[in-house]
């Protein structure tokens, strides 16, 4: 499989993403945007808060990733799209995260990509809930908001391992089909960063 | 390739050997020639190419269908704009549009028409007031992109419509 | 079937191509022609709404997009699917497609690349000009230049092809070149000097000096305007001279003139015509013949093309014949006038013998290769006096970014440019305009054809000019408006009304406006009010304009039209039935339109060039009385409801006056000596009864059934000109003799054949009204209320309304929604809508709708927009085009309220939300 051209025209935005990775205390080198470090690879950092932050700090290249972002939004309207414009044609949460009743995600959005409308799927396509919401948030305020049981979706630290190493919907950000480029390294690095995140006492960058 | 049968404005069809990645959309104009349903951007910005769908429960949406695999339909039931008409009497959807000067090339009538159609149907089950008519429709109507009319008339026709059977359709 | 069908008729001969009509074998499915001829009869329809209306709301098959070689009858049942390939690089040295690593199922049959059109020995039209196809170990010229057709047997094949191509890197490229220089396409200056009083002669003008032209050009292709002192362009030297003395008084203005000099560029956008381009192609090797589904702007001009394009081919891939059928349009808005498309998809089918071939864009193909509006850069300078607030000179100059190719940039620029004074009398002017090659996608005509680009820039500067000076906005249009008999840029007066000050004095008396200083005054926390208003006129026509028109009746009062207008929404169908049933009584129930072919018995032929003959060459050609200066228009430039509904219009009079009234008079048993014989235009229709006083009222069924009957007139086609005035003309029918504003006419006695008379007279505007920029205009003002909110920059349109005027609007309610559909698509214009000119715009490949935004229904005031049409100023007034005039003060408009808003004068489109909560940072 050759590489698509449409990767090329997507360099524009990846850099610019990486710019507000680096204003958000992150130290990303364009070399390893597209990868997750292993959390053994931070076994130099002695401190072990620093060292739990530092965890999250890279796991967020993964949180605020276009993948995520989009449908983790501030408002009612996802964004959509590598360069992450307002969702077209305007689509709002709607009382159950799932749309208004006028356009319900799942008409479009059924149950796996379909790469001919270049149009992402998946069984559980949703909004996540508005105090989920992400978008235009420091990665350490997406840290304590992810702690935050009242902002999480109830989960304690352990059920966030589950969440983003093994769901299936979390995993899509991984394999998002045409036009969309994939989260940063794999479902399972970042489930094994979320994990040692938590074991290590869960401390935000 | 997978098999596909489905109810299209009432009729029976299949089973169809389909692609896989077939879409809908070609499903319809390529494959049984209906060609009613448009093709306007094939990757639902516009809904020109928007039919209904018939839920078993009795409800009913659009559904573009330049985006979705015709594999995806199978068992389903859907209205397209070829089937409003019966015996070629036409809606008062469809009437209203004509006489409203609804449209202009005419492209992008049927998403209009299908989805105001949905919407008569939902307001006749759930009627809602008549002050947060134009709203409703709003809603309803701004998925559907129109490049000739700037929308006036496709608003004003569906909300005579409503207004003409305000009993059926306002609380 | 219509009889115009049956008949194997010769449209014209074109590099000895037969271009005709062949009949159409016996099938189930009903012909081509008989589903585009609407409404259609016996069709249950409401009284009120388009002759189409039923049609378009049953998903009756219509447009070229919805037709497939099983819907031909006659032709082989299957359709090929063909696939364009085009670059989305223009610096690299293009090396070919990579085809082998396509899968096996997906495998085109044909590849039709730049070797196999020279090979078989294609030509290119000239408005066309340039390689068809980028030949291997070149760089394209522009992004989105063809780069080859496949041609697949299967429609799976295709479409595994068409997504592969789409989304992977099959296309091989080389060296890095850089993007390719090209000349410019057209570089013109218009100046003119008035006389010291409105009354006296001008001291220069391109009327009375004809148009001129740079004659040097730096290496770049720009032109150089200086009056550079050699021989070559003489008459530049006279023009650039008074030119350049404007530009002195403009730059070292007196104490009491206010010269404002500004910059204004706008952006490239697309259409967004609903309906992607595509056609259907079949040769049939066997007759020789080429049989083609088109759905176009300009019919005639297609097929003419596609003849010329392969009249030299080699035996193989030249037919004998070629028949083109046209459908309804799916939106144009310029885009589908001499597009390129409909010479691939000829190409197509000759590449595929024996197989009906598709060839059709999808979105984001017509992003790629559509054609453009040009972006304009614009830098001009205006001086008025600063105690009576009039005008003094105006100078600017223009460059558009022309794209790729040619196509319409010439004639986009010289009509930008001389309307740039908008509704304004300048008496010095000086504007240069030149249109430039880009590596960008080709530009083209779009609604608006320079004139929005240039007419927004001059309203801004007008507001700007009253914000300095003090000046209510409406009172500087009054005391500057160009007044009718006033003269243009060019030198001519309009020859038509000019309506300003009713115009300005209904957007005066508006709430809008009246009230605007208490909104902005109560405007929310969080949020700013401003109000705006622009008032513009636009031209229609293109000097050289013309239509067919054909009306029948038959023995039962069933009336049938032929016309060679395009139905595209602009409702011309509509409008023709509207303006024949005038004069007939009924509205037709078979309208045909874009039938190019229903008018051989005029046996029209034409020779030059309508826009730039010579009057001895006109006076010449005119001897023959099958001659005229052109036989059939595009449908653009407005021109429809004057032009394109003329011809069908005097046929109508024709068969009313020389048909249907001596059929009533023998009803009535009225001889012809009875003074009441002579009495027809005493007459009049309601209901499809035929009124006249003290008479008993006649049924129109009774009147055909009599003139059949009689053998009298049934049917007439007549074929009109209008190079700012109509070729008028004398035939001798009966006994009588009958001038008309048409330039040909054939008749049909009974049931017989239509037989073309022979004019006694002719007179064809004279050949130097080409020198006229335009001399025909419609206005139309635009007032909006906007609101802002400032944490978001988002621009919400709170209440709108434009008043326009039109002559006789022929269907008012498409007049309205013509208005409505220009506010929207200004109002994306203005605010949205922007392609980046190169790799990372359209010619990419990459674009669709979702990134492309225009106007939704949330983004404008669907509920609060209010279009007024002023009526007619007198019975006799004719209808005026207003397609394109609706959509151009409603940028301009939504800028100054934009500035009263925030206090900030944008100098660039689009003004987006980001755009506008950065200045209010």
């Amino acid at each position: 499989m050759t590489r698509p051209k449409w990767l090329l025209l997507l360099v524009v935005p990846v850099l610019a993403n990486g710019l507000v990775f680096a204003a958000t205390g992150m130290a990303v080198s364009s070399d390893t945007s597209r990868t997750l470090a292993s959390p053994e690879s931070f076994a130099a950092i002695t401190d072990p808060v620093q060292r739990s932050a530092a965890y999250f700090t890279e796991l967020g290249k993964v949180l605020e990733s276009p993948r995520c972002l989009n449908c983790h939004p501030a408002g009612n309207r996802p964004s959509q799209g590598d360069m992450m414009r307002p969702h077209e044609p305007p689509v709002f949460r709607g009382p159950d995260g799932m749309g208004l009743v006028s356009m319900r995600c799942n008409t479009c959005h059924q149950g796996a990509n379909f790469d001919q409308g270049r149009i992402p799927g998946h069984p559980a396509w949703h909004l996540a809930p508005l105090e989920m919401g992400w978008q235009g948030k420091t990665l350490s305020e997406i840290c304590q908001q992810i702690k935050d049981p009242a902002r999480n979706g109830g989960r304690t630290p352990e059920d966030l391992i589950d969440h983003i190493g093994a769901d299936t919907l979390v995993g899509w950000a991984w394999h998002p089909g045409v036009g969309r480029t994939p989260a940063p390294g794999t479902q399972k690095e970042a489930g094994a960063l979320v994990a040692a995140w938590v074991k290590s006492g869960a401390a935000c960058p | 390739m997978t098999t596909l049968s489905l109810s299209v404005n009432g009729r029976t069809l299949g089973p169809f050997e389909v692609r896989d990645d077939l879409t809908m959309n070609d499903f319809l104009r390529e494959q049984l020639g209906m060609t009613g349903t448009k093709f306007g951007c094939g990757a639902a910005q516009c809904l020109s190419c928007a039919v209904i769908v018939d839920m078993p429960d009795g409800s009913s949406h659009t559904n573009p269908t330049c985006v979705v695999p015709a594999a995806n339909f199978d068992g389903k039931a859907i209205r397209t704009i070829e089937g409003h008409a019966k015996d070629g009497v036409l809606t008062p959807l469809q009437t209203a549009f004509i006489e409203h000067f609804s449209f202009q090339c005419g492209y992008c009538t049927p998403g209009f028409l299908n989805e105001g159609q949905v919407l008569l149907e939902r307001l006749e089950k759930t009627p809602v007031p008549r002050a947060t008519l134009e709203a409703v429709i709003a809603e309803a109507l701004d998925g559907h992109l129109c490049r000739c009319t700037g929308y006036v008339k496709y608003h004003e026709a569906v909300r005579a419509v409503i207004l003409a059977d305000a009993g059926r359709y306002l609380v | 079937m219509r009889p115009s069908r049956r008949d194997f008729v010769k449209l014209m001969m074109a590099s000895g191509i037969a271009v005709a009509v062949t009949p159409m074998a016996r099938a189930d499915a009903p012909t081509f022609a008989s589903r585009e001829t609407l409404p259609g009869r016996g069709v249950a329809r409401p009284k009120l709404g388009r002759v189409d209306g039923v049609a378009k709301v049953t998903g009756a098959k219509l447009y070229a997009s919805d037709f497939r070689a099983a819907d031909m009858p006659g032709w082989p049942s299957e359709t090929a699917h063909a696939l364009f390939v085009r670059s989305p690089d223009a610096s690299h040295v293009y090396e070919g497609i990579d085809l082998d690593r396509l899968a096996l199922t997906a495998r085109p049959t044909v590849v039709v690349t730049a070797e196999d059109v020279a090979r078989i020995g294609m030509r290119v039209p000239e408005f066309y000009a340039g390689d068809l196809f980028c030949p291997v170990g070149k760089t394209p010229f522009f992004l989105g230049q063809p780069l080859a057709l496949l041609i697949f047997e299967r429609f799976d094949d295709f479409d595994r092809a068409r997504l592969a191509l789409r989304d992977g890197d099959y296309l091989k490229f080389g060296a890095e070149t850089g993007p390719l220089e090209g000349p410019n396409y057209g570089a013109f200056r218009f100046t003119r000097v008035a006389g010291p009083t409105p009354d006296a002669p001008d001291i220069y003008s391109p009327i009375q000096e004809g148009w001129i032209s740079p004659g040097f050009f730096e290496s770049s292709g720009r032109p150089i305007w200086k009056p550079l002192p050699v021989a070559k362009g003489g008459e530049y030297v006279k023009g650039a001279q008074f030119g350049d003395e404007i530009r002195a008084g403009l730059d070292a203005p007196d104490a009491g003139t206010l010269v404002i000099e500004r910059d204004f560029e706008t952006q490239s956008i697309d259409p967004v015509f609903l309906e992607p381009e595509c056609g259907l192609a079949w040769y049939d090797p066997a007759k020789r013949n080429l049989e083609l589904v088109l759905g176009v702007q300009s019919p005639f001009e297609a097929a003419s093309a596609i003849a010329f394009l392969l009249g030299e081919a080699d035996a193989d891939h030249k037919p004998a014949s070629i028949n083109a059928q046209f459908a309804y349009v799916g939106g144009g808005f310029g885009g589908k006038d001499h597009t390129p498309f409909s010479l691939y998809i000829a190409l197509a089918g000759m590449f595929l013998p024996g197989r009906p071939v598709r060839l059709a864009h999808d979105r984001f193909q017509q992003f790629q290769g559509g054609v453009k509006r040009h972006a304009f850069k614009m830098h001009s300078q205006i001086g008025v006096d600063r105690k009576s607030g009039l005008i003094t000179a105006f100078a600017a100059d223009h460059v558009l970014d022309g794209g790729g190719m040619a196509n319409y940039s010439p004639s986009v620029a010289v009509v930008g440019a001389t309307g740039a004074l908008g509704i304004y009398s300048v008496p010095k002017v000086d504007v240069t305009t030149v249109a430039l090659h880009s590596r960008g996608v080709t530009a083209g005509s779009m609604r608006g054809y320079g004139t929005l680009q240039t007419m927004t820039a001059i309203e801004v500067l007008a507001d700007e000019i009253c914000t300095a000076l003090q000046l209510d906005p409406i009172e500087f249009r009054r005391r500057n408006a160009l007044a009718t008999g006033g003269r243009t840029m060019t030198g001519n007066p309009y020859s038509v009304s000019v309506r300003t000050p009713e115009i300005l004095a209904k957007l005066e008396a508006n709430p809008i406006w009246r009230d605007r200083a208490s909104y902005k005054a109560t405007a929310k926390h969080g949020f700013l009010v401003g109000t705006g208003v622009a008032v513009c006129t636009k031209d229609y026509g293109t000097g050289a304009d013309c239509s067919l028109g054909r009306v029948e009746i038959d023995a039962e009062g069933r009336v049938s039209i032929h016309g060679d207008a395009v139905e595209m929404g602009n409702g011309i169908g509509t409008a023709i039935a509207n303006r024949v049933a005038a004069h007939i009584g009924v509205v037709a129930d078979r309208v045909g339109v874009s039938e190019i072919d229903a008018f051989d018995a005029l046996g029209l032929f034409t020779t030059g060039d309508a826009y730039s003959t010579t009057q001895a060459a006109q006076d010449e050609a005119a001897k023959n009385p099958r001659w005229v200066p052109a036989i059939s228009s595009a449908t653009s430039a407005s021109i429809g409801a004057h032009v394109g509904t003329q011809a069908a219009a005097e046929a109508a009079r024709v068969l009313f006056r020389f048909g249907l009234w001596p059929a009533a008079l023998a009803i009535w048993d009225i001889p012809p000596d009875d003074p009441r014989a002579k009495q027809w235009d005493e007459a009049f229709w309601q209901d499809g009864m035929l009124l006249m006083s003290g008479l008993s009222p006649l049924p129109l069924k009774a009147i055909a059934a009599k003139a059949h009957a009689m053998n009298g007139i049934t049917g007439t086609m007549a074929h009109a000109f209008s190079r700012w005035a109509w070729s008028q003309a004398t035939f001798t029918v009966g006994e009588y003799q009958l001038t008309a504003d048409i330039d040909a006419l054939a008749i049909r006695r009974g049931d017989g054949d239509f037989e073309p008379l022979d004019r006694s007279a002719v007179a064809f505007p004279p050949a130097d009204y080409n020198r006229i920029g335009t001399a025909f205009t419609s206005l139309c003002g635009t007032l909006v209320r906007i609101e802002i909110e400032r944490a978001t920059g988002i621009v919400r349109i709170d209440k709108a309304y434009s008043v326009l005027e039109c002559g006789e609007a022929l269907a008012p309610e498409v007049v309205r929604g013509q208005a409505q559909g220009g506010f929207a698509m200004g109002v994306g214009y203005a605010l949205l809508e922007t392609l980046p000119p190169f790799e990372d715009g359209p010619g990419n490949g990459q674009w669709n709708l979702g990134q492309y935004r225009i106007a939704r229904a949330s983004d404008l005031p669907v509920n609060d927009l209010v279009v007024e049409i002023l009526p007619p100023l007198s019975p006799k007034e004719p209808p005026k085009g207003m397609a394109e005039v609706v959509m151009i003060p409603v940028v301009p408009a939504l800028l100054n309220a934009i500035f009263e808003a925030t206090g900030h004068r944008f100098d660039s489109l689009p003004v987006t939300a980001d755009r506008i909560k950065g200045v209010l940072a």
